[in-house]
């Protein structure tokens, strides 16, 4: 018998196979893609079905016959003041008085968002007819913000004009275009090309709305015209808070008339945060 | 030069290049050759707040020349544990932007997919580089 001793055998050395990394790595994304597209399910509201002509108009009629004391309540509420002076031949209308032009599209969930506000204001100073319910796309960071639309739109008043241009439409196909005047405007003062874009009447100008849409995600425009009737509502800060700050602007434009809304406390003060 | 080294160059180049072609579009107010059908809007994307980084008018694009750049300059060293952090803090970016388009937006640009792929082509080199532990001076 032989008394040699036998040699101790190398362990084999276990090499990682070359597709584990990246198997690994396309695994993990796989992942994260399958979260974020569950996320996106249980996050994005449900397209809403644009309430019916006559249940259009109530709201309409509710939001633009809020009493002056739900105005007062709220001041500027948690609007951000977004409206800059600006310097430029004063900007009249068809009838030659003030006007206050728009610039947005059906798409953009900010001017979903300014919609609100602009037509409780300008409201205040006359009357719209025409206005359609609508929301911004699916498709967008704030999808499907309840709104309405100035695209068949009109308004008329004894103290101001105003024209409101829908580039485009919720799909963003080709809409309505701005007069060569109009253009002219945008490119001045919305240097960044960004909508939506508000003139008011040359004096005034900004782009951008004045709180975030987040604040009508996922609502009916039945329920944001009901939380309009409480000051308290986060809606009511942000819209009638934004409408206040237009409010004082168009106040501004119109010398201050109709005095039964411009000389009110809160339009007051804010005229003179407008500067 | 290693073949896997030359790969990330190459592949880091072309990243610049799709990474340019987007800037250029966002400067130029041109829209992207990208069909539109349902999920899948390059401009969509692109217009969004979110194609310009934060507070500032600089497209993200731009970040993507600056990252995809230094990429093939610094595949040009032979320093895996440089290789794997730069793939890292891009593929962190990737995994932030992808999240943008798909929670936030809903829609997918092909471009900026592109791009994606392209960064976690390099990541997948360094990773694999990186598990083999000779680097690329063994001529991995």
């Amino acid at each position: 018998m032989s008394t040699k001793r036998a040699r101790p055998m190398r362990k084999p050395v276990a090499h990682t196979p070359v597709w584990v990394g990246p198997a690994a790595i396309a695994a993990v994304l796989a992942v994260v893609v399958a979260t974020f597209l569950v996320i996106r399910w249980y996050t994005t509201p449900i397209t809403p079905t644009p309430p019916s002509v006559d249940t259009t108009q109530q709201v309409v009629s509710q939001i633009t016959s809020l009493p002056a004391s739900e105005f007062e309540s709220v001041g500027q509420g948690t609007a951000n003041n977004l409206i800059k002076p600006v310097t430029g031949t004063p900007l009249t209308g068809a009838t030659g008085k003030p006007e206050v032009f728009y610039l947005g599209g059906e798409f953009c969930p900010y001017c979903a968002a300014e919609r609100w506000p602009l037509i409780v204001a300008l409201s205040r100073f006359g009357t719209f007819s025409g206005l359609q319910a609508t929301s911004s796309s699916s498709t967008i960071e704030f999808p499907n913000t309840p709104t309405f639309t100035f695209r068949n739109a009109t308004y008329t008043s004894q103290y101001v004009d105003f024209r409101g241009v829908e580039s485009s439409d919720r799909d963003r196909n080709p809409l309505q275009s701005p007069t060569a005047a109009e253009q002219q405007l945008f490119n001045r003062y919305d240097t960044q090309g960004t909508i939506p874009f508000v003139d008011l009447g040359n004096r005034y100008a900004f782009v951008g709305s004045m709180y975030l849409p987040g604040a009508l995600a996922g609502k009916s425009w039945q329920t944001v015209a009901n939380d309009l009737q409480d000051p308290s509502s986060v809606r009511a800060k942000a819209i009638i808070g934004s409408a206040n700050l237009l409010t004082a602007a168009i106040c501004k434009m119109t010398s201050d008339q109709p005095a039964a809304v411009c000389s009110s406390v809160t339009i007051q003060t804010l005229e003179k945060k407008l500067g | 030069m290693a073949r896997a080294q030359l790969a990330a160059i190459a592949l880091s180049l072309a990243g610049v290049g799709v990474s340019l072609y987007l800037t250029l579009l966002h400067f130029s107010g041109v829209a992207p050759t990208c069909p539109v059908s349902g999920a899948i809007n390059c401009e969509a994307v692109l217009s969004s707040s979110y194609a310009v980084i934060a507070g500032t008018s600089v497209p993200t694009s731009a970040a993507g020349i600056v990252w995809f750049g230094a990429s093939a300059l610094i595949w040009g060293w032979r320093s895996d544990p440089l290789h794997l952090a730069w793939s890292a803090i891009g593929l962190l970016a990737v995994v932030y932007l992808v999240f943008i388009e798909i929670v936030r937006l809903g829609v997918i640009c092909l471009w900026c997919t592109a791009a994606h792929f392209l960064v976690v082509a390099i990541v997948m080199i360094a990773v694999t580089l990186s598990l083999r532990g000779r680097g690329l001076g063994r001529g991995a």
